[in-house]
């Protein structure tokens, strides 16, 4: 590990850290780590484990898991009215009886601690099941347990705990603890999650709820702050997961300190004691992420010697030193041990997956990657699997033979490239061959790499001007963005422009005539397009700056009184094509309506789907699937001559994304969406979105493939593509905000010790008109100890993951399935740790795997999110699953589990803090009514007044006392006030961090806006669905079905 | 001969036969049908213009002529045509012996009529340039300033629209003026009047009604939709000619070994269906302006690889020619949706290469459409011929829009068709005959273009069987022909001339010499040579030499004065005297020989020959030839090769090339300077005679002729030995006179020929 770079923070964390690693073989009381346990367990349980844990073999009526939840809650009364009892059992058993509360409550300090975390509510499941009179579901264990301490225990227990949750041990327990302790008393039962059923048979839900607000109070003064930041630091450290890089300031240190003895209270039924009389679990405690903003920036090497680090998390700040692998932002492992065989694997439940981003940003403090010039020769390569030359082969027999990393094979090394070798047999000049020693470099490309002349940097503009386009003001935004933002790109004898405007025909503008004006060539026949000219369309942009400018400034008064209200986006962007087909390059496309004409053109199925109601109903997913086969082909054919499509789509209506996006996915390109367009405040965000599509680091006429050792082989890559070959994926454009991900399945087995390697391999043409090849390398280690991989799961990858296969899922797959895919892989993944690693603690208890105990919170943001939600249009939800699609590790988190701060306190920063505010939990909890709070997702950033504002406040932000009047779609302006400045510095901080402008918008108690705004409050029940407090119940309940079936 | 020209004056009428045989018998043994060559617009002096609308026969329409026998006193006409008695309306109720209206004033036998109630707006005339841009840039240079003139000379009303076309279709929005804008079609597909209202923006805004025709300002397109692409001169003049001024040749590259990509075919589907959704039914002119052939879509003559031929006469005779077919097709259906919208198409070929004339003469032909063929933009063929069409002045053409054409006759006649630039119209009647030569089954035909020389030639068939009851007294000998022309005046009003006839008919034997009398074998030898064209085009395996020769000889036979079998006793009447001269000539001219010309050249020829009066089918015919010398005065001279002369200058004017030829003493003379020096001024003169007369030949033709200046001996003289009678050829008998000339052909001369006639005409 790299400790000592940390600040002096880290100390205390390193104190803790170490255990981490040990932490597997150590404790032999721990019940979480060790290896050797768990895999004893098992044996029971076939390694299927994942089959096992979902078929609950629970005899509860209800199939799955996910409805049960809600049932529970309300209804629950039935099936807990025990557990109200049991629960209070159980939490004891947790806190006191279990000889694993005990445990844990020494563990933390010294070593293991972290990786499980213990849900507090673990208790309450199954206790229901248990306590419950024999209510069916549970089998009858929890019931021994629950018995032991019940009655007693239900009350303390429960409060104890409380804050406990930081890292690790989730276990209600903690949950009580200190804070709560006090407050609780009067409600001790109710409290607690689970408790609720001291009494009645409240559902366990129920109470949890309820108890929530009563809870929050107190904690929030002391603990929550505390916690939310300081606390779970700490423990993430001793898991050792964690990096060491973040060390939490001084202040956070204490903080974090006392949480953790919390924690250890929380298990340890002592602590309960001490606590107090909680009564219900208090939500500050459970795992939430860890602001990150604060903390300074952590300095990451990718390895030391033969040691890999896990990477920080990847929505942290961090400075990267490439030691041997890529950085973390370019390919990201979601574990970070590889298994040694498919059976563990498939055991730990886990995706095995690689996030590809190959021209992520890296931070200004990074080294730019190399480049590596081969000559005529080319880059060194494996001859067998034509691996290209990376730190991991390995050379022998004095430098003139290498073995390759990934196939095994010994070959020759070319006479110009032979080396001696030093006496740690590492070539000699290793260290001065980036090839040899840093995990990403770029070759430059030969001939081979050719089938033509690189191509040109082209962009092509298509813009809507039908009726509506003009009248919503979306043509004028567009041609001023375009106008802006020529000037921002790279401008090289290679770089070309033209422009095409479209409403029934396709209007085309030849820019080559020196003298003067344009001329405007139409294409009327939209269903069998062509290009007007075959030259002169698309020219160098030195030679038609000016008269592309002034067209752009005419088109909008010119297609003033346009009454055509067709758009014939198809046709136009196969126009489009025609015109780029000699070259490549990229389309870019502002569309305003539905495409209503010609080639592709859609029908308003929307509609459709809301009147014939019966069939919507019976497969609503279809509306989310392309409307046919027409535009995917066209795609696949604009991907075979490299171009690339990008869609703005500026519409206050229904556009079909669901068909739409087909074709910027297959090509490589994104799609954008201002919905409803505002002329007023959208257009700059237009802009800086097309600017930034235009210069960010970006690649043409790519090709990638990524290759890995032998026992494992790709399985599957998505993102967005055009594949025709098995092995490789096309992209006409690849750039700085793509993510591809890769999905990897064993064919063979890895030897315990030995690494397997992963080499991306893409070859591209660079905006200056250069061939090159980024190869990426990451060689990780294997192991067969179940243990390691949670210990190294990669929590952000592996959200990603889930994230994408929801979103692929939605277009095939009724959406309440997909949810129940979602929670089920949750379940299961910790069913499996809580079975292997965690079996010795008392099944009373949810045990969180370290490095994964925030997997519950995102699992739960992510069935509430847009994509998955019943009420959302078809076209947010279309356009969330394209933009998910591509989207990076790094904001697939912020996506679903927004960040929400509050803004009206800005000023009271103190100076030298970060730009940001730490965040706050995403419950309607912490918004205060006189408060003024920002969310924002990287897409959007809706600004929340509370009811009860200081009219001051509101001046000073919106320059207005009142919001009367102030729209909705607001445009942020900086007035002459400190906090006004903040708040702008704020915004454009988030702009920075997320490479997004933001669509702000101001959401306002008591308005629809507002009740949107709630609707990100992920940690809220709402109708339909569950609390965060409650969706942990609802997964322990299920672990402990599937711990029992087996 | 002159009364036939006294009778044209006065109404445009020639007919073959101004004594009709009186029975279909006797018809078929005159051998020449009986016919008339009409030229409805021909400007007449004195022509009354009655601002009413004409009186009509209840029953068959005819309208009231000097023919119709009135009975004043009960106010009554009898109709000559159906004998139906009428009665004068109100209005004519003042009539009586000495207040006769103008229509039964015995000279006015044609008159026009012009309804004073006609109160609909006047629709100025509507010209559509279509202008290919595949050539190279000097001819494209050449066709802009020619363009450029024209524009100049349109009328200020005049709406104008433009289309270019290479291997797209380029139609200009000479409306839009922010920045010069065109949309574009492409070259392979034929282009509907439905597609044109979907693409083109017509419905903006508004929704297209599902029924009912939409075309034109009165069905329901906005007058803003349409003056996008057509609009009055006066209005666009500027932008029409910075768009003029900057055509550009197509973009399209094109391989060395390639011809151009030019989709003639589809721009011209696209300039008639873009009038058609416009003006429908107002006068209005495609101009079509073609350097090349067409390679690319409908109506391609020939594949684009340079090292296919264009089709050759030879290879329509064998039927290998895989094009033509599908583009003759092509343009007969583009030939009918113009008549149908009452446009015409004209069509300016200049190229050194074919065209497509052959194929596009349906359209051209059907629609009354000016077709000009020279070899280049530049040539003053082409020059001089486009502004012709848009000068005004003595010898303008006069061009009119819209015109129909009805025929009555006496029920004993039938019409068997029209040769000529006319289409059917599909009105079949009891007039109608079964015999069918060109546009027939009909009373009445489509004459979308009309000038006042267009000359239509009907067939006419005698119906009336012979036979004693037949030959009983008639109750009347004369045969009445109506002629009714309603057409748009180029003042924009509609107007009708009628024109009424009556010939006398003969019956029986023993009236050659009344039949003699009425023949007028000018008329005669411009009939025969429509027909042969048309029958060349149209009958397979025809033997047009085999076929005229035959009616020669049969003529002969029955009006001749000889004694059997005695070819030396063999005489013609004045009458019929040079007529076997003209079907010696006609089987030489250009209209038979077809191989010595492009399929082209020779549709072009026709064309000409079929809109053109009988005085101009006579000298392209037979050219007409005068000698220019110090001994005489300018003088006819016999078109013979003998005609040549050292001394002589020789005009030939053989209608589409007009050759001033010069013997080798003039040429000497003038090489040498003499017509400079004062005291030569006399050879100054006879320098300058024929020059004069020429340019006056070139100043009142249309479309304009070629001139060629040669001198004898030198290659050009092949355009005036071409023309003369083979009398003394390269192995003749008798030596050539001292500085005439011999003609190397194998062709028989005249003489020849006439002996063949005599010996045969006396079998």
């Amino acid at each position: 590990m790299a400790p000592p770079s940390g600040p002096p923070g880290v100390t205390p964390s390193m104190i803790r850290a170490p255990p981490s690693q040990l932490g597997q073989t150590p404790l032999p009381g721990s019940p979480l780590s060790n290896a050797p346990p768990y895999i004893a367990p098992p044996p029971g349980r076939p390694m299927g484990a994942p089959a096992p844990y979902m078929a609950n073999p629970n005899p509860n009526p209800n199939p799955n898991p996910v409805s049960q939840p809600p049932q529970a809650g309300p209804p629950a009364a039935a099936a807990q009215p025990n557990p109200v009892m049991g629960l209070a059992a159980s939490l004891q058993n947790s806190m006191i009886g279990t000889p694993a509360s005990q445990s844990f409550a020494s563990r933390p300090f010294p070593s293991t601690a972290q990786r499980p975390v213990s849900v507090p509510f673990s208790g309450s499941l199954n206790q229901n099941p248990l306590g419950s009179k024999g209510s069916g579901p549970f089998p009858g264990q929890p019931a021994s347990q629950p018995y032991p301490g019940p009655p007693a225990l239900a009350s303390q227990p429960v409060r104890g705990p409380p804050q406990l949750f930081p890292g690790q041990i989730v276990g209600q327990p903690p949950m009580g603890q200190p804070p709560m302790g006090q407050p609780p008393m009067g409600q001790p039962p109710m409290g607690q999650l689970h408790m609720g059923q001291p009494q009645m048979g409240l559902g366990p839900m129920g109470p949890p709820s309820m108890a929530a607000p009563p809870m929050g109070a107190p904690p929030m003064g002391s603990a929550a702050a505390p916690f939310s930041g300081s606390a779970w630091q700490g423990q993430q450290r001793q898991g050792g997961m964690l990096a060491p890089v973040r060390m939490a300031p001084a202040g956070m240190g204490q903080q974090s300190m006392v949480s953790t003895p919390g924690a250890v209270m929380g298990y340890s039924p002592h602590a309960g004691a001490q606590v107090g009389t909680p009564s219900k679990i208090d939500p500050n405690q459970i795992p939430r992420p860890v602001p990150s903003s604060n903390s300074s920036v952590v300095y990451f090497e990718t390895r030391q010697g033969s040691v890999v680090s896990p990477p920080p998390p990847a929505t942290s700040d961090f400075i990267v030193r490439d030691t041997g692998n890529c950085s973390p932002r370019l390919m990201r492992c979601t574990m970070n041990q590889i298994p040694c065989n498919g059976e563990i694997l498939t055991q730990s439940c886990m995706p095995l997956a690689l996030m590809v981003q190959p021209f992520a940003l890296p931070h200004p403090s990074e080294e730019p990657i190399q480049l590596v010039d081969f000559g005529e020769m080319g880059p060194v390569r494996c001859v067998r699997c034509k691996a290209y030359i990376n730190p991991f082969m390995r050379f022998i027999d004095q430098g003139r033979r290498f073995v390759c990393n990934l196939c095994g094979f010994c070959n020759d090394t070319p006479r110009d490239y032979i080396c001696n070798l030093g006496p740690d047999m590492r070539r000699r000049d290793a260290d001065e061959r980036p090839e040899l020693c840093r995990g990403t470099v770029e070759f430059v490309a030969t001939k081979e790499f050719m089938v033509r002349e690189p191509m040109p940097a082209v962009y092509f503009f298509l813009v809507d001007v039908s009726m509506n386009a003009v009248g919503t003001g979306a043509t004028a935004a567009a041609c001023s963005a375009i106008s802006q933002a020529i000037s921002d790109i790279p401008e090289g004898p290679q770089t070309m422009v033209g422009i095409a405007t479209f409403d029934s025909t396709i209007h085309f503008y030849n820019l080559k005539r020196s003298q003067q004006q344009p001329v405007m060539l139409i294409v009327p026949d939209v269903e069998d397009v062509y290009t007007p000219l075959q030259t002169d369309l698309i020219v160098p942009l030195g030679e038609c700056r000016e008269a592309l400018e002034q067209l752009l400034e005419s088109i909008p008064s010119m297609y003033q009184t346009n009454k055509i209200a067709d758009s014939a986006f198809g046709a136009a962007i196969k126009a489009g094509f025609l015109a780029l087909k000699p070259t490549g390059g990229k389309l870019l496309v502002f569309q305003s309506v539905l495409p209503s004409l010609g080639i592709g053109s859609l029908s308003s199925r929307e509609a459709e789907g809301r009147t014939n109601v019966s069939n919507a109903d019976k497969e609503p997913h279809k509306l989310l699937q392309p409307a046919d086969k027409t535009l995917k082909t066209m795609a696949v054919e604009f991907a075979e001559y490299q171009v690339c499509i990008d869609v703005f789509l500026m519409t206050q209506t229904y556009v079909d994304i669901a068909s739409i996006s087909v074709v910027p996915s297959t090509t490589g390109g994104q799609i954008y969406y201002y919905y409803p367009f505002s002329a007023v405040s959208d257009p700059a965000k237009l802009y800086n979105d097309l600017r930034w599509n235009l210069s960010r680091p970006q690649g043409f006429e790519a090709v990638m493939r990524v290759r890995c050792s032998q026992g494992l082989q790709v399985q599957e890559y998505s993102g967005n593509f055009c594949k025709r070959v098995p092995t490789d994926i096309d992209l006409p454009a690849i750039d700085s905000d793509k993510t591809i991900m890769v999905t990897f399945k064993h064919d063979d087995k890895f030897q315990e010790g030995a690494e397997c390697g992963f080499q991306c391999a893409i070859l591209y043409t660079t905006v200056h008109g250069q061939r090159r090849i980024r190869v990426m390398n990451l060689s990780l280690p294997c192991t067969t100890v179940l243990g390691n991989l949670f210990r190294s799961a990669d929590l952000d990858s592996q959200f990603s993951c889930f994230l994408k296969k929801a979103a692929n899922g939605i277009p095939t797959t009724p959406l309440t399935q997909v949810r129940e895919q979602i929670v089920n892989h949750c379940i299961n993944i910790l069913g499996s740790y809580r079975k292997f690693c965690a079996s010795i603690s008392s099944s009373g208890q949810l045990i969180l795997p370290e490095a994964l105990k925030l997997l519950p919170l995102y699992t739960l943001a992510l069935i509430k999110s847009v994509g998955l939600r019943n009420d959302g249009r078809l076209d947010d939800r279309s356009y969330w699953a394209s933009h998910v699609a591509s989207i990076s590790a790094s904001l697939a988190v912020p996506l679903v589990y927004p960040r929400l701060i509050s803004i009206h306190d800005l000023t009271s920063m103190e100076e030298g803090d970060s730009v940001l505010p730490a965040p706050v939990a995403l419950s309607s909890e912490y918004l205060s009514d006189e408060g003024v709070f920002l969310l924002e997702n990287g897409e959007d950033a809706l600004i929340y007044v509370g009811g009860m504002v200081n009219p001051e406040i509101l001046q000073k932000l919106f320059g207005s006392p009142s919001l009367e009047g102030v729209p909705s779609q607001l445009v942020l302006q900086q007035f002459d006030n400190d906090l006004s400045k903040k708040f702008n510095e704020v915004i454009n901080e988030i702009r920075r961090q997320r490479c997004s402008y933001l669509r702000l918008r101001l959401c306002k108690k008591g308005e629809p806006s507002g009740m949107c705004f709630h609707s990100y409050m992920v940690e809220d029940k709402a109708p339909g669905s569950l609390s965060y407090v409650e969706f942990l119940v609802h997964v322990h309940r299920q672990i402990q079905i599937q711990t029992k079936s087996n | 001969m002159s009364e036939f020209l006294d009778l044209e004056v006065q109404d445009g009428v020639r007919m073959t036969w101004n004594v009709l045989p009186g029975t279909k018998q006797d018809a078929a043994a005159c051998v020449i049908p009986a016919a008339a060559i009409y030229t409805p617009l021909k400007p007449i002096p004195d022509i009354p213009l009655l601002p009413y609308t004409p009186l009509r026969c209840r029953i068959c329409r005819a309208v009231l002529s000097p023919f119709s026998v009135v009975d004043y006193t009960a106010k009554i006409w009898a109709c000559p045509f159906c004998f139906q008695r009428n009665h004068f309306p109100q209005h004519y109720f003042s009539i009586s012996e000495e207040n006769l209206p103008a229509e039964l004033f015995p000279q006015y036998s044609t008159i026009e009529y012009a309804s004073v109630a006609d109160t609909n707006p006047i629709m100025p005339p509507v010209f559509m340039f279509v202008v290919d841009t595949c050539m190279i840039e000097e001819e494209i240079g050449y066709l802009k300033s020619a363009l450029a003139q024209a524009v100049e000379l349109l009328p200020e009303k005049a709406l104008v629209g433009l289309i270019t076309f290479g291997t797209f279709v380029q139609v200009h929005e000479l409306g839009f003026g922010i920045l010069p804008k065109l949309y574009v079609f492409k070259g392979t597909k034929e282009v509907t009047k439905e597609q044109i209202l979907d693409q083109m923006g017509f419905f903006s805004g508004k929704k297209k009604p599902t029924v009912g025709v939409i075309a034109g300002s009165r069905d329901g397109l906005s007058a803003e939709s349409i003056s996008r692409f057509l609009l009055p001169v006066s209005e666009c003049e500027f932008v029409l000619n910075s768009v003029i001024e900057e055509l550009q040749k197509d973009p399209w590259p094109v391989p060395a070994d390639l011809r151009s990509s030019r989709c003639t075919g589809a721009a011209l589907s696209v300039a008639a269906a873009i009038l058609g959704v416009c003006v429908p039914g107002s006068g209005a002119r495609i101009m079509a302006f073609v350097g090349g052939p067409s390679t690319e879509g409908p109506g391609a003559i020939v594949s684009k690889t340079l090292t296919d031929p264009i089709r050759s006469h030879k290879d329509l005779d064998k039927g290998s020619v895989p094009f033509f077919d599908k583009a003759v097709k092509f343009y007969e259906g583009l030939s009918k949706q113009l008549v149908h919208q009452g446009h015409v198409l004209d069509l300016f070929a200049c190229a050194l290469d074919q065209v497509g004339v052959a194929e596009m003469k349906v359209a051209i032909e059907r629609t009354g459409g000016i077709v000009v063929l020279a070899e280049s933009f530049g040539h003053a063929v082409f020059k001089d011929s486009l502004l012709r069409i848009f000068q005004s002045g003595e010898h303008d053409l006069g061009l009119c829009f819209n015109g129909i054409f009805e025929v009555n006759c006496s029920k004993d006649l039938k019409i068997q068709g029209i040769l000529g630039p006319c289409a059917s119209l599909e009105k079949k009647g009891p007039l109608c005959s079964d015999t069918v030569v060109g546009q027939g089954s009909t009373t009445a035909w489509k004459m979308c273009g009309l000038d006042r020389k267009t000359s239509l030639c009907l067939v006419f068939d005698i119906a009336r069987q012979g036979g004693p009851e037949a030959l009983g007294p008639p109750a009347s000998n004369q045969f009445y022909f109506q002629f009714l022309t309603y057409y748009q005046h180029h003042d924009g009003r509609m107007r009708l001339r009628v024109t009424t006839l009556s010939r006398r008919w003969v019956a029986g034997p023993g009236n050659v010499e009344e039949l003699t009398a009425g023949f007028d074998q000018e008329a005669a030898a411009a009939v025969m040579a429509r027909l042969v064209s048309f029958k060349m085009e149209n009958e397979d395996d025809f033997d047009p030499i085999r076929w005229l020769d035959r009616s020669l000889i049969r003529l002969c036979s029955k009006f001749g004065d000889y004694q059997k079998e005695n070819p030396s006793s063999f005489t013609l009447s004045p009458r019929l005297s040079i007529f076997p001269q003209f079907i010696f000539n006609l089987r030489r001219s250009q209209f038979v020989q077809v191989f010595n010309n492009s399929p082209d050249e020779t549709a072009y020829f026709r064309m000409v020959l079929d809109r053109e009066n009988v005085a101009s089918a006579v000298v392209m015919i037979q050219p007409s030839l005068i000698a220019y010398s110090f001994q005489s005065a300018a003088e006819p001279v016999l078109l013979d090769v003998t005609a040549i002369a050292v001394d002589r200058i020789l005009l030939l004017d053989s209608y589409f090339t007009v050759v001033v030829f010069h013997g080798t003493s003039i040429a000497q003379w003038r090489n040498a300077g003499y017509h400079n020096q004062p005291e030569h001024a006399a050879f100054a003169q006879l320098l300058k005679a024929p020059r004069d007369d020429a340019d006056v030949i070139i100043k009142e033709r249309f479309p304009v002729p070629r001139l060629v200046i040669c001198d004898q001996y030198g290659s050009q003289a092949r355009f005036l030995l071409a023309k003369l009678n083979p009398s003394v050829t390269y192995n003749s008998s008798n030596p050539p006179t001292p500085g005439g000339d011999v003609i190397f052909t194998d062709d028989v001369s005249f003489e020849v020929f006439m002996d063949h006639l005599r010996r045969l005409a006396v079998q």
